[in-house]
């Protein structure tokens, strides 16, 4: 193991980073029709708000999940009037080319990826082909809001660096859709048939996630000192379930635990723990040398910025982990809401040892400048890009 | 509506047939002789005339009780549980199986309404009060299937000398039996398991 990881870590610092070269977005929120060849180290985007600009960078992250990172439906990505939308790049990596494109037409709701111009048999198989991560402007919101969002964050991160990990997660949702239809319909023994199902894959979800949080947290709370100026934090998954009386596996608790929520299960209608009720907690030492407070209900804007600025960077890591290469980095207005001293804290570890291709948002021009200043300067507006600023 | 759209639709409303298929189906039988079309429509009537379940097993036949419970030289004292009597030739090919079959005719899926009610289950448990002794339980490995094989086997575990397995891993997840290769059944029928 040891060996295995420390190769790994030799490649990644050798292994050149994947980048996206042309692009087209055709009938996608507010695109007509967008035609980029796109330089090896990025490009600054500038924009006002609605311009378009967080459009370009959820496009381009479609196609690393082929879904919206902000969490939107596929019909709902299409523009006004339009049936389908499309959106097709040249992706470079590991000495070749591949042509990646991802389509999606709202009559029969059919959602469509080819690579090399073949369309794939499984869309989640085709997951993950450059590696991205996004530096949201709604991040406040991914650190303090639903714990959907937070388990939202974990699935499409380990579905991307756990092999296995989508499989067990569209198994899991399978059977806990049955089994909660079974529960409403209130027969015991139909219940506890599916039981059984949700066990193995969810333990294997529970497992990963945890096991995430644990190796992570290091590397967040660095993030998040380097950042505040010497603010401790901590990340830690948080189950549903009790404790355990000993140390017992993910397969056993779960299975003790949803043995000992059947009762509830019933009356009310639902599986009540389990991955799906499960949450990452955040913490950060929101005042000087204070204790760590949770974020989902203590700390400014900035401060949970910061944490999210931290886990974006975590994630970064874990990506560059799994893939032997730096990923391609998405900033949606990454500075708003910072301090100047805490935006050049967050400059500087976004340049300094990482060459990943990046697409920054902002809505003036910024005068930090990414990969010594190799980056192209765009300027936005309503869907249509003007002039090189 | 035309008597072209009239089959095109019929056709299309078949598993795996979509509507561009249904109209290279009916524009081919446009194109045979009329008498290539009465073929195929009197093979429709006789199989709807003819075919029925078997009201022992469930397995679909000319004969009532079909071939299978009929011959003698089949085992009754092991019964092997199928989601659908087409997931039987399957089995058979495999040369690994010589008992009775059982057909649910589907699966549990709460989402589609199907409990163990709209199953034959019951037919099943009357079954085994007649000397069996080993039940295998051979739905698909899909999360439908093992929620039914888990569903069975607590209904039936407490059954006394009953054994009950089921077919081993290494079917495709998620995959029909149905369309499993001959050589990968028989592995899963050798390398069956007590449940
Ligand atoms: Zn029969």
């Amino acid at each position: 193991m040891q060996t295995a990881s420390s190769t790994s870590i030799q490649v990644a610092e050798r292994a050149e980073p994947a980048s996206l070269h042309r692009l087209l977005i055709r009938d996608f929120r507010n695109f007509r029709e967008l035609r980029l060849d796109l330089p090896e180290a990025g490009a600054m985007i500038i924009g006002p708000n609605g311009s378009g600009k967080t459009n370009l960078l959820e496009a381009i992250y479609y196609l690393e999940v082929f879904r919206s990172f902000r969490g939107a439906r596929d019909s709902d990505l299409i523009r006004f009037g339009e049936d389908v939308f499309r959106i097709e790049a040249t992706i470079q990596r590991d000495g070749g080319t591949e042509e990646l494109a991802a389509a999606f037409q709202k009559t029969g709701r059919r959602k469509k990826v080819e690579r090399e111009g073949a369309e794939v048999d499984r869309i989640t198989g085709a997951i993950g082909a450059f590696g991205a991560v996004v530096f949201d402007l709604d991040d406040a919101g991914l650190v303090s809001g639903s714990p959907g969002r937070r388990r939202r964050f974990l699935d499409i991160l380990l579905s991307l660096v756990v092999p296995g990990y989508v499989a067990d997660l569209q198994r899991y949702r399978a059977v806990l859709a049955q089994r909660n239809e079974a529960l409403r319909a209130g027969r015991d023994e139909v219940v506890d048939a599916w039981t059984e199902g949700l066990i193995v894959p969810g333990a294997k979800l529970m497992a990963a996630r945890d096991g995430w949080a644990r190796r992570r947290a290091d590397g967040f709370r660095g993030y998040h000192q380097q950042i505040s100026g010497g603010a401790g934090a901590s990340l830690e998954y948080e189950t549903s379930l009790s404790a355990p009386q000993e140390d017992v596996g993910w397969e056993m608790r779960f299975r003790s635990g949803l043995e000992a929520s059947r009762t509830r299960d019933f009356r009310r209608g639902f599986t009540t723990v389990g991955p799906h009720r499960d949450d990452l907690a955040i913490r950060a030492e929101v005042d000087s040398d204070g204790p760590e407070r949770d974020l989902r209900s203590f700390g400014s804007g900035g401060q949970k910025r910061t944490a999210a600025i931290a886990l974006r960077l975590t994630e970064a890591d874990s990506l560059r982990e799994a893939n032997g290469r730096d990923p391609v980095y998405l900033l949606d207005d990454v500075f708003a809401e910072l301090d100047r001293e805490r935006a050049e804290r967050v400059f500087r570890l976004l340049d300094e040892g990482r060459s990943g291709q990046v697409f920054f948002t902002a809505p003036k021009p910024a005068d930090m400048p990414f990969r010594d200043g190799a980056l192209a300067r765009w300027r936005i507006s309503d869907g249509a890009l003007l002039d090189h600023a | 509506m035309s008597a072209i759209e009239s089959l095109v639709r019929e056709f299309s409303r078949l598993p795996g047939i979509g509507r561009k298929t249904a109209q290279r189906l009916t524009f081919f039988l446009l194109k045979s002789t009329p008498e290539d079309g009465r073929r195929l429509a009197r093979a429709i009537e006789r199989v709807i005339a003819e075919v029925v379940a078997c009201p022992e097993c469930g397995n679909l036949s000319a004969d009532s009780p079909c071939e299978l419970c009929r011959d003698p030289r089949r085992d009754p004292s092991r019964i092997c549980v199928v989601e659908e009597a087409s997931d039987i030739p399957a089995i058979e090919g495999s040369g690994q199986f010589r008992g009775r079959y059982h057909v649910l005719g589907g699966h549990l899926s709460p989402l589609d309404g199907i409990g163990p009610d709209e199953l034959n289950i019951a037919s099943l448990f009357g079954r085994l009060e007649n000397g069996v002794t080993e039940l295998i339980i051979a739905t698909n490995p899909s999360v439908e299937g093992e929620a039914t094989a888990s569903y069975l086997f607590r209904l039936a575990a407490p059954t006394e000398g009953l054994r009950v397995t089921r077919l081993a891993r290494g079917l495709p997840v998620g995959g029909d039996l149905e369309y499993a290769d001959g050589v990968t059944i028989a592995e899963a029928f050798s390398g069956r398991r007590e449940m």
